[in-house]
């Protein structure tokens, strides 16, 4: 049995701090990180839940909530494109929301197409809530965001940019960061939307390829001719997404806040691991200086304490992730989606394994000061 | 004093010098020392606390650096000067010549007897597991430790964590081994089994060892004894009944 751990193991209650120390930090880095993925995966789920292949909006659009009425003109040479199997327009821009009771509150209202084979429905709008909204005037909203918007669900009305509007279904899971999500047909969002998106004009063009492959030539291509007139920007799906994602992370400074926190976590965890290993390989010192004494190199100590750092990050790990699955369930109880992507775990493990491997370096003064002449005196 | 046919010195202090600075003034530990160990002897240092006996064995070591002085360690047939040996040739001549007792056990928690002696040859001469497994072995028994291979520190005796240090210290073969109160911690009877251990390394393994110890009792188990006092050496007499003379002569 490696001797590390069997040190590990024999003097347990001496490194859980460390171990415990190794866990906060990766629990704190991982749900903070997938607290914000889930914040900023609402901002661009408009984008993520539908069928385009390819999106083109105004100029330079920053984030798909913000996107600026574009000419319909141009939608016929998109069409014409021979990778193009089809386009169709989509509203998407935030409005008045007037409550029941007289409150108002900012929503985005998002107009699309409500065939089966629709471009711009999100996933969640069930067939049965399209063939409602061909009505005109109704509305779905999702049933998380009642209260904010002041009503009691399906059949009740409200206000839209001075246009009475009826609740005909609800969607579960879809609530938003900026304002509630309503979604109807595009000949009612051109009504309520009238100011804000003059006649001729709409607020994306949604695309689907003949091959998804060419999303990537072809936005790049349309970029390439519309450059010159600076009033429109093709985005695929995957650049549109991230891109929205990213100017609430930087708008909101979240990113900062993520860093700050993240660095705290791991400050505390590296403290208190390198303390843990400081005190442990001190207990140990006249043990080790007789081997020192003995002509072993001072290196092979170093190298116990470097592979006791290595455990004590890999048994902190161990610990975090069943943490950090147990609370983001509870999150999720709870209403807050964690996601919890792959990708992040294993950078979480690797960033507090190398933290954990810092503290090791740190600690590794106590064996410097390890003195076989300690021994004789 | 009897002493082998083959005698032959293998470890020299010459002139041997080391001062410490106490309260202001400078005073010489150990004064201007010279004597010699021969091979496969036990030799004793005794004096008072303070006398600069435990010194003595960190300089003859390599442990401590004397201010004035040689220390002369004979290896293959060369004398090696210590004290001129780099820092890292130091370190390996310890690693291939040198073992230690001391009279805390320090023995590492966490292990068990077998591995405490393993750590010794995996970390110090790169000996492979099975190697090292099967020679910690060996060692625990001659040291009549067999069957307790897996206990750890905390479940031996005071004396059996004594041998399992003596273990720890022999198992490579050293040329020299040295002892600071190796049974000063121990009842007599664990302490005869330390000194029965220590002359069997003399004997078999022809080390050359040296103890430093208050314990009179050792007086008729050791070839040599030397008395330091301030700092200066005089050899002692060695009393007649010697328990280990019937080996040594071969009867």
């Amino acid at each position: 049995m490696n001797y590390s751990l069997a040190t590990l193991w024999h003097e347990r209650p001496r490194f859980l701090p460390g171990i415990g120390a190794v866990a906060f930090s990766a629990v704190l880095i991982a749900l903070q990180c997938g607290l914000l993925l889930g914040l900023f995966k609402i901002t661009s789920l408009p984008v993520d839940n539908t069928n385009a292949d390819v999106w083109v909006g105004s100029h330079e659009v920053l984030s798909v909530d913000l996107g600026r009425p574009i000419q319909l003109s141009k939608i016929s040479r998109v069409a014409g494109d021979p990778r193009v199997k089809e386009v169709e327009e989509y509203y998407q821009a935030f409005a008045s929301w007037i409550k029941p009771d007289g409150g108002s509150e900012l929503c985005i209202v998002i107009g699309s197409k409500l065939d089966d084979d629709s471009l711009g429905s999100v996933h969640e709008l069930t067939p049965e809530m399209r063939d409602a909204l061909t009505e005109p005037n109704s509305i779905v909203i999702d049933s998380g965001e009642r209260n904010r918007l002041g009503v009691n669900g399906i059949g009740d009305y409200a206000e839209i940019n001075k246009v009475r509007v009826r609740i005909v279904g609800e969607t579960k899971g879809l609530k938003s960061l900026a304002g509630p999500y309503v979604f109807c047909s595009r000949p009612t969002a051109r009504l309520i939307l009238r100011n804000m998106t003059p006649r001729d004009t709409t607020t994306y063009y949604l695309v689907r390829c003949h091959n998804p492959k060419d999303s990537e030539s072809l936005a790049h291509d349309l970029n390439e001719e519309f450059k010159d007139r600076h009033d429109m920007t093709v985005m695929t799906k995957d650049s549109f997404s991230t891109r929205s994602r990213l100017h609430w992370l930087t708008k909101t400074k979240a990113g900062i806040a993520l860093g700050y926190t993240a660095l705290l976590g791991l400050l505390v965890g590296a403290v208190v691991t390198s303390q843990t290993l400081y005190a442990a390989t001190t207990a140990s010192a006249k043990e080790y200086a007789i081997l020192l004494a003995m002509g072993i190199p001072r290196q092979r100590v170093t190298r116990t304490v470097m592979v006791q750092s290595f455990w004590v990050g890999l048994f902190g790990i161990l610990l975090a992730y069943p943490t950090v699955h147990g609370l983001a369930e509870m999150g999720r109880l709870a209403g807050v989606v964690i996601p919890l992507p792959w990708e992040l775990l294993a950078i979480v493990a690797v960033v507090t394994l190398v933290m954990s491997l810092l503290a090791g370096l740190v600690a590794l003064r106590s064996v410097r000061k390890i003195e076989p002449m300690s021994l004789l005196r | 004093m009897s002493v082998p046919a083959d005698e032959q010195p293998t470890l020299r202090g010459v002139s041997l010098t080391r001062s410490f600075s106490d309260g202001g003034r400078t005073r010489n530990v150990i004064d201007d020392v010279t004597f010699e160990l021969q091979r496969g002897q036990i030799t004793l240092l005794m004096g008072p606390s303070g006398s600069g006996k435990s010194t003595l064995l960190a300089i003859l070591s390599g442990l401590l650096q004397p201010d004035r002085g040689q220390v002369l360690a004979r290896e293959n047939g060369h004398w090696l000067d210590v004290w001129r040996l780099s820092p890292r040739e130091r370190e390996q001549f310890r690693l291939r010549n040198c073992g230690f007792i001391f009279q805390g056990y320090n023995l590492f928690p966490a292990l068990t007897a077998r591995q405490q002696l393993e750590i010794v040859l995996r970390w110090g001469d790169g000996v492979g597991g099975r190697e090292a497994r099967k020679r910690a072995d060996e060692m625990l028994h001659l040291l009549g430790l067999a069957g307790k291979e897996n206990k750890k520190p905390a479940q031996l005796s005071g004396g059996e964590k004594q041998r399992v240090a003596i273990g720890r210290a022999l198992i490579k073969r050293p040329r020299f081994c040295f002892a600071d109160e190796p049974t000063s911690a121990l009842d007599w009877g664990a302490g005869q089994v330390v000194i029965d251990q220590l002359q069997k390394a003399a004997h078999e393994y022809e080390s050359t060892i040296i103890v430093v110890s208050h314990d009179q009792r050792l007086l008729e188990h050791v070839d040599v004894s030397y008395h330091l006092d301030d700092g200066r050496l005089t050899e002692t007499d060695i009393p007649a009944n010697r328990g280990f003379e019937p080996w040594r002569t071969g009867t």
